[in-house]
């Protein structure tokens, strides 16, 4: 197979052909995947160009869903910006709520208290299981294995229930609030996950069965779309893409928050940075997962009681039992709700979510609006590097390819 | 660090035809596991006071709303689906909504104004489905928001849990008018300690 170099606005050079058959006389065969294509996975367009069936120029085009996320931000106020969040990257609406309020933590110096940080933390790996299972099963039916849409969305739908019995919505969560979360996990909830996380490992070796010897499987992901390390960190590529080519950076364990020192798991490396590779570094975070979900909720019980959510009167809303009766209070609630104010300056955090580094940098002028908000969406980052995995590869390919660098449409163009 | 270990394929995987047997296998095991499938429009979603349904103003026994139009609710809604008017009222709370209307095709349903409300008037209730012929008759207004608090009981009962971060102290009875005929909100006197002050709350009306 012929490679060709990657560079835009430049169409290789191609021999001439002769062959008087050949319908298109010569000329490339231009071909618009998207935006409305199942297997791009929302809302994306690609424009390719075709000599056979093989990709000569490739350009995805963003933009589609783009809702201002980021200006709204600045209209809205810190507070009500949490159900922005959540519709950001939409399969895992709560690491997006924490990323967000670590954040505006960082930037208001607030303590969060440690069951708080022991709740995110389940919440956050409930949310990578959620993410990762999408994406094997959207990944398996673009490629023909329809079986591992139904094994996995039967487990995603325990996991929503599970959600569901927390947050009491299934998507769309908003528990997250700064200072903690809104509402204590309570025991009927924490023995649900655990019955959920215990059966988990199991399914995930029933997903590897099915996935890891399957043949068709095996060809249509193994050494495709392999990415070196040096072109994973030269296009900061983050998440399971950067450690399916080789570089172990995990943020959870390269700059821990909310406790991630505490936890006792393995991250997940690949050797050779195909689609294959990402593949079983995501499988095997899963497991991971597992074990961390686990760690939690053993956390759990032993903080039971103690709070959730930190007593700091400049961001966090009182209890409301104060409320009812202290005048004190009450003004606290309406100064709160209507014009909380973040001091000074700015900050970033950076979280690892299920696609790579998703960081929010808060910028605030003291008022009760934000100056800047930006959003570091791994998912832009995972498109941009559509083209340099898939040029002078096979068409077919171009499925596996999107598949495997996981990418959520309503965060890349927020 | 664990580094994932690629596998390279068997000959008998390679030849495939072994694999389907085996795949065929597992999918009829699956065939006998208890089927997870609901009938969702026929069979109705469970619901519990977890929860979060669209927002309703909550009649207490003696049948008037707690709502003092004070518009902490419309400042917080982040999708801007609110509208409150106020005005003067004979009854001891002093003020009360005249107009009090949310956009059902507006509100996502997040529970910010359930969360602000000082005067628990307002709560998410457990209905969810949401159809009608025209935008207008989805705008709400306030008979059309208006439940009995007897049929909200549980889940006012789960948001007080949660807003008094799950304290044990006794709660007031928030069915009840907890103001009694005085009319005047329990005095910064009486909410010096934070336990005492809800049972005092409680005790008011049977007081006056």
């Amino acid at each position: 197979m012929q490679t060709f170099e990657y560079a835009p606005g430049l169409v290789p050079p191609r021999a001439k052909t002769t062959d008087g058959d050949d319908p298109l006389h010569g000329e490339l065969l231009k071909l618009n995947m998207g935006p409305q294509h199942p297997a791009t996975h929302g809302v994306l367009r690609i424009k390719v160009e075709l000599d056979g069936e093989t990709i000569v120029r490739i350009e995805p085009e963003v933009g589609y869903l783009h809702r201002g996320k980021e200006k709204t931000c600045e209209s809205l106020g810190w507070r009500k910006f949490f159900v922005h969040t959540d519709r950001l990257d939409y399969v895992q609406p709560l690491m997006n709520n924490i990323g967000y309020a670590l954040a505006l933590e960082a930037l208001g110096g607030v303590k969060v208290p440690e069951r708080a940080q022991i709740i995110r933390v389940l919440l956050c790996e409930m949310s990578r299981i959620g993410s990762h299972l999408i994406y094997l099963a959207t990944t398996g039916i673009d490629l023909g294995a329809i079986t591992m849409f139904f094994f996995c969305f039967k487990q995603r739908e325990t996991l929503y229930e599970l959600l569901d019995a927390y947050t009491g919505h299934r998507m769309n969560n908003t528990y997250v609030r700064i200072g903690g979360v809104y509402a204590d996990v309570d025991e009927r909830v924490q023995d649900a996950i655990e019955a959920w996380i215990d059966q988990f490992p199991a399914a995930v070796d029933e997903f590897e069965k099915m996935l890891t010897g399957n043949r068709i499987w095996y060809d249509r992901n193994y050494r495709i779309g392999a990415i070196t390390k040096e072109e994973a960190l030269a296009w900061s590529l983050n998440g399971p893409n950067l450690r399916g080519a080789g570089v172990e950076l995990d943020l959870r364990k390269a700059q821990p928050y909310s406790g991630y020192e505490r936890y006792e798991f393995e991250v997940a490396v690949g050797t050779v940075g195909d689609c294959y590779d990402r593949y079983l570094v995501r499988v095997e975070e899963m497991r991971q997962s597992a074990r961390i979900v686990k760690q939690a909720l053993k956390l759990l019980k032993e903080t039971k009681g103690a709070e959730f959510l930190a007593e700091d009167r400049r961001y966090v809303l009182p209890p409301k039992d104060l409320v009812r009766s202290s005048m004190e209070e009450l003004i606290h609630q309406f100064k709160i709700v209507t014009d909380m104010a973040l001091p000074k300056g700015c900050a970033y955090h950076g979280i690892e979510s299920s696609k790579g580094e998703l960081g929010f940098f808060v910028a605030s002028d003291g008022t009760s609006t934000p100056l800047r908000c930006h959003i570091r969406a791994p998912g832009l980052m995972n498109v941009q590097a559509i083209p340099m995995v898939s040029m002078g590869r096979l068409f077919s390919d171009m499925v596996s390819l999107i598949g495997s660098l996981d990418f959520v449409m309503g965060e890349v163009d927020r | 660090m664990v580094i994932v270990k690629r596998k390279e394929l068997s000959l008998l995987e390679r030849l495939y035809v072994p694999e389907i047997a085996r795949g065929l296998s597992i999918t009829f095991r699956k065939m006998f596991e208890k089927k997870i499938t609901r009938q969702y429009p026929e069979e109705p979603l469970p619901k519990t006071e977890v929860t979060r349904g669209q927002p309703r103003l909550v009649v207490k026994d003696d049948g008037n709303i707690a709502c003092v139009s004070c518009g902490l609710c419309e400042a917080a809604c982040p999708a801007y689906a609110i509208t409150i008017d106020g005005g003067e009222t004979d009854r001891p709370i002093e003020r009360e909504p005249k107009r009090f209307d949310i956009d059902m095709l507006r509100c996502i349903l997040c529970g910010f104004c359930e969360e602000a409300c000082p005067k628990d008037a307002i709560f998410m209730s457990d209905e969810l489905e949401l159809a009608d012929y025209s935008r207008e008759m989805l705008v709400y207004d306030m008979e059309k928001l208006k439940r009995p608090a007897a049929a909200m009981r549980k889940r006012i009962e789960y948001v007080h849990k949660i807003n008094d971060r799950w304290r044990s102290a006794p709660r007031p009875p928030m069915l009840a008018d907890q103001h009694g005929a005085h009319g005047h909100a329990p005095s910064a006197s009486t909410a010096g300690s934070h336990a005492s002050s809800p049972t005092a709350a409680a005790q008011k009306p049977h007081a006056g």
